[in-house]
């Protein structure tokens, strides 16, 4: 396995840079530059020039190429247009909000995707595996930015001004306004009642998709032999689904772990706009609405950074769980 | 192990790059350390004077002091407090009425009126103004403000190594360290190369800069400083608490602002939010997570009355919407097709169904705000497709082949390319309302949507200018100047979107830059609007309103052609509110 990691993690510097690559071309060639934006009544066209003048804007385009590589191989990523900030904080500043909210996502997701594919499998055609196969389905099958619209018409608006529910979530922000004046545990319950909306938005769609690779899964593994065997033997059941059932059944979870961890940095748009979560995400597409083209460079390239770590992760993890996976 | 050729290859490169990387802007380890260093050293100072002030001036036993309000908004403040890269309607809000002061501002009969300045004395010869500045204003270090900043803030402002957005403003000024003289530490003299109109009116359109905190940084990396977003040092209302980045900006009310200005703000915290989600944005409102939701859409206002606690205010925006016809194409180049175009349009009816009756109609660049706003110019265009038709014909458009769509002599059809932008529903709504209407006289509007980087770079495009016409929105600003839009001098500039020549038009934009006599110029304003209707190098669409939904609590609110903030140390909240 060693070997095999080391050709990937090799084999990254070079698919990085191809990503850069196409990411620039494609920025290269979209029209409208920072500098257009600019020009309204009271600016002067000379105002604007100087600015394309100091970003080099108009310079050649294998020269702009060429000065940002050479200054993302010395670890500079950059200055923002928009931000008037180093690259480095901008993305710093916006990465926190995302680990968050995505990593809360993401272990609740395979949590109890897990949980209900197994339970599904188990059951197989009860009443409970019906139900829940409707619910994943439709969970999977509506649009992320729908859902979460809906959760802030139901959750926010409607729990507190139409059925005065004793409990209700804030439409919007990752805090309160008097964050800043609570203790810590306090603070924590603030952030927490905050992420509930947008981290169970992300948590119904990714969940739902889990769920179904999982009740997938367990349904083959369950009708394999041994696990015939096992029941065989008189083992109960519970034993047999978890202690030799389940490790097989969650190999291609696994896989899936592994593809979704990129998520742990580009955050989850819709979530992040309908939220007003500060994130990845939306730094992302600001950047590119405003021809932000250094905020978008830097973030492709740790996007396809990490994209590729998620891969490299993904096959290993596949190989530890599944010692039928050599080094090939 | 051997790492394949295509890998060491690639490492190489790397290598070699490294050595010879230009930075775009400042370079960012400079940047980072210095705003560290900076912040570090302000914030403490500013802390430290606040608290002596909050002991020296106690809250008054006044029932409307107290609480937080909080302003909602799709869009962050771009540039933040530094007034040098200022370009949005935010920006300006914000420096101008929360952190920072202008010299001027606009009372609400839109006459100039003092503000850091106590009182001001322009020369007989109208080449200098000398501003005499109160003694009672502080920056929120401790600092007191002085003649000192203004003249920094002027040359800076006029160093084109500053790249300050708005250069029209100084364009009759002296620029520079001999465009300005500080008499001593309250009285400043601003040197002007030419009089001309308005000569006042930038000074309520710039914040005043601490010197004492920005005057070793240089021109040119204003731009970039912390003071901007980071820890912004101001001598307003408002003391700078906390910018959280894309999220929101918390401001303190300042308890040292001077008496004769309005003293210590009712609210003692003033938070603007960006949400970017209309529909997030109404559930905050609706669930008291905002008190000001700016700029709803129409179909949001009737759920905001709908609900006891809220209520909408309208009030006029400095903009207006235009589709621009371009002239250098032949099939626009006769007035009579352009009149004619305009006439097919009805613009009343488009503000009462899309706008709801919130904007009226506009027959020019100038705004209804404006003191030479013609009410009922010479020649204003009427909604006429009969007239429109007509005008057409005696152009030589006739539907020679009765398809409904008119043709030239040579046969070819009147049909114009209308490109629009995304992101604003009332502009698609107004473009599809177009395409039907001039449909009805004959002329087969096709529509391009782009989105808005694309279509402001396809339309400023100098070596091209390839389009028909478009439809976007513009902002005035109080003082009007539209030599850069119509005047022929400039037609090879980015902003000469129709490409007019009209030698009347250029005199009268140059002599009305150029008078400060308003009398004298009046007549001249009105002979420029009839001109303009006359030429209709735009079919002039409307002025919009702008919409804000807000919380009945809080009280005292003003919003005007000013701006939404123009009244915000007077907002109080009801106590049964807070």
């Amino acid at each position: 396995m060693i070997p095999m990691i080391l050709g990937r993690v090799a084999l990254m510097v070079p698919l990085t840079l191809g990503v850069a690559t196409a990411v620039f071309a494609v920025l290269a060639a979209a029209p409208g530059d920072p500098a257009t934006l600019l020009l309204r009544p009271g600016v002067s066209p000379e105002a604007a020039e100087r600015i394309r003048e100091v970003y080099c804007l108009g310079c050649p385009l294998a020269e702009r190429y060429l000065r940002w590589l050479g200054a993302l191989a010395s670890g500079d990523l950059g200055w923002s247009f928009t931000h008037a900030r180093p690259v480095a904080d901008v993305l710093l500043s916006a990465l926190p909000g995302t680990l968050l909210l995505a990593g809360s996502a993401l272990v609740l997701a395979f949590t109890l995707g897990t949980a209900a594919g197994v339970v599904q499998a188990v059951r197989h055609r009860s009443l409970l595996d019906r139900g829940l196969g409707a619910a994943s389905l439709v969970f999977y099958s509506v649009p992320s930015f729908w859902l979460a619209v809906m959760l802030v018409v139901v959750f926010s608006y409607g729990a507190r001004n139409v059925w005065s529910w004793p409990v209700w979530f804030p439409a919007s922000g990752s805090r309160g306004l008097d964050h800043e004046l609570l203790g810590p545990w306090s603070a924590l319950m603030d952030t927490a009642w905050h992420m509930v909306l947008p981290v169970a938005a992300l948590t119904l769609v990714m969940g739902a998709g889990v769920a179904r690779y999982v009740r997938t899964s367990m349904l083959e593994v369950l009708g394999q032999d041994y696990v015939r065997t096992a029941r065989a033997k008189g083992l109960p059941e519970r034993h047999v689904v978890l202690r030799h059932a389940l490790r097989n059944g969650l190999v291609p979870v696994v896989t899936l772990l592994g593809l979704h961890l990129p998520l742990l940095l580009s955050g989850a748009v819709f979530v992040e706009v309908v939220f007003a979560w500060p994130g990845m995400g939306r730094t992302m597409v600001d950047a590119v609405l405003t021809r932000d083209y250094p905020v978008v460079m830097a973030a492709s390239v740790l996007f396809a950074v990490v994209v590729l770590v998620g891969n490299l992760v993904a096959d290993v993890l596949h190989a530890v769980v599944d010692p039928r996976v050599g080094d090939g | 192990m051997r790492f394949p050729c295509g890998v060491r290859g690639t490492c190489a490169t790397v290598l070699v790059l490294s050595a010879c990387h230009g930075p775009e802007g400042p370079p960012a380890s400079e940047t980072t350390t210095s705003s560290a260093t900076f912040c570090e050293r302000v914030l403490p100072r500013v802390e430290a004077f606040m608290a002596r002030m909050e002991e020296e001036h106690p809250v008054p036993d006044d029932p409307r002091y107290g609480g937080t309000v909080v302003v909602s908004a799709g869009v962050e403040i771009p540039g933040g407090m530094n007034a040098f890269t200022a370009d949005s309607d935010e920006a300006f809000q914000h420096q101008l009425n929360v952190n920072l002061m202008s010299l001027l501002r606009y009372g609400p009969d839109l006459e100039l009126e003092p503000y850091l300045a106590e009182s001001w004395e322009v020369s007989a010869d109208t080449t200098a103004v000398t501003f005499h500045l109160r003694d009672d204003v502080y920056w929120h270090d401790g600092e007191r403000t002085d003649a000192y900043d203004v003249a920094f803030t002027y040359e800076r402002a006029t160093d084109p190594e500053t790249r300050y957005r708005n250069a029209a403003h100084w364009q009759h000024y002296v620029p520079g360290p001999e465009g300005v003289e500080v008499l001593d530490s309250l009285t400043v003299t601003v040197h002007i190369a030419r009089p001309h109109a308005e000569p006042l009116n930038p000074w309520q359109a710039v914040a005043v800069m601490p010197e004492h905190l920005l005057a070793d940084v240089p021109a040119g990396e204003l731009g970039g400083h912390p003071f901007g977003t980071v820890c912004p040092v101001g001598n307003g209302p408002f003391v700078f608490l906390e910018h959280r980045p894309n999220e929101s900006w918390t401001f303190g009310a300042n308890p040292a602002f001077p008496e004769g200005l309005g003293g210590r703000p009712f609210v003692d915290r003033y938070v603007f939010r960006r949400i970017p989600e209309p529909a997030t944005l109404l559930a905050e409102l609706l669930t008291e997570g905002t008190d000001v939701y700016l700029g709803p859409p129409l179909e949001h206002l009737d759920q905001i009355v709908g609900e006891p606690h809220l209520d909408t205010l309208s009030f006029p925006s400095r903009g207006y919407d235009f589709i621009a016809w371009n002239q250098r194409r032949p099939m626009l180049a006769d007035a009579r097709v352009r009149m004619a175009l305009s006439m097919a349009l009805d613009r009343q009816g488009i503000v009462e169904a899309i706008l709801g009756g919130h904007g009226r109609i506009a027959h020019s660049t100038v705004p209804p705000f404006h003191w030479a706003y013609d009410i009922a110019p010479e020649g204003a265009v009427v909604y006429d497709p009969d007239e429109a038709r007509r005008l057409l014909e005696e152009a030589g458009w006739t539907d020679g082949d009765g398809d409904g769509i008119r043709e030239d002599s040579a046969g070819d059809p009147l049909r114009i390319q209308l490109d629009y932008a995304l992101g604003s529903q009332r502009r698609s709504q107004t473009a599809e309302v177009a395409k039907a209407q001039l449909r009805e006289v004959g002329v087969d509007l096709v529509l391009n949507v782009f989105g808005y980087t694309t279509l402001v770079d396809r339309v400023t495009d100098t070596v091209s200018r390839d389009y028909d016409a478009f439809l976007l929105g513009w902002a005035n600003d109080f003082k009007l100047g539209d030599a850069d839009l119509f005047h022929s001098e400039r037609i090879g500039q980015p902003l000469a979107f129709a490409g007019v020549r009209n030698p009347e038009l250029d005199l009268l934009i140059d002599t009305l830059d150029l008078i400060s006599n308003r009398a004298e110029a009046r007549p001249l304003w009105h002979r420029y609007q009839e001109l303009l209707i006359a030429e209709q190098p735009y079919t002039f669409l409307y002025f919009p309103d702008r919409l804000v939904g807000y919380n009945r609590r809080l009280r005292d609110l003003r919003m005007d052609v000013r701006g939404y903030l123009v009244n915000l140390g007077d907002w109080w909240i009801d106590p049964a509110g807070r």
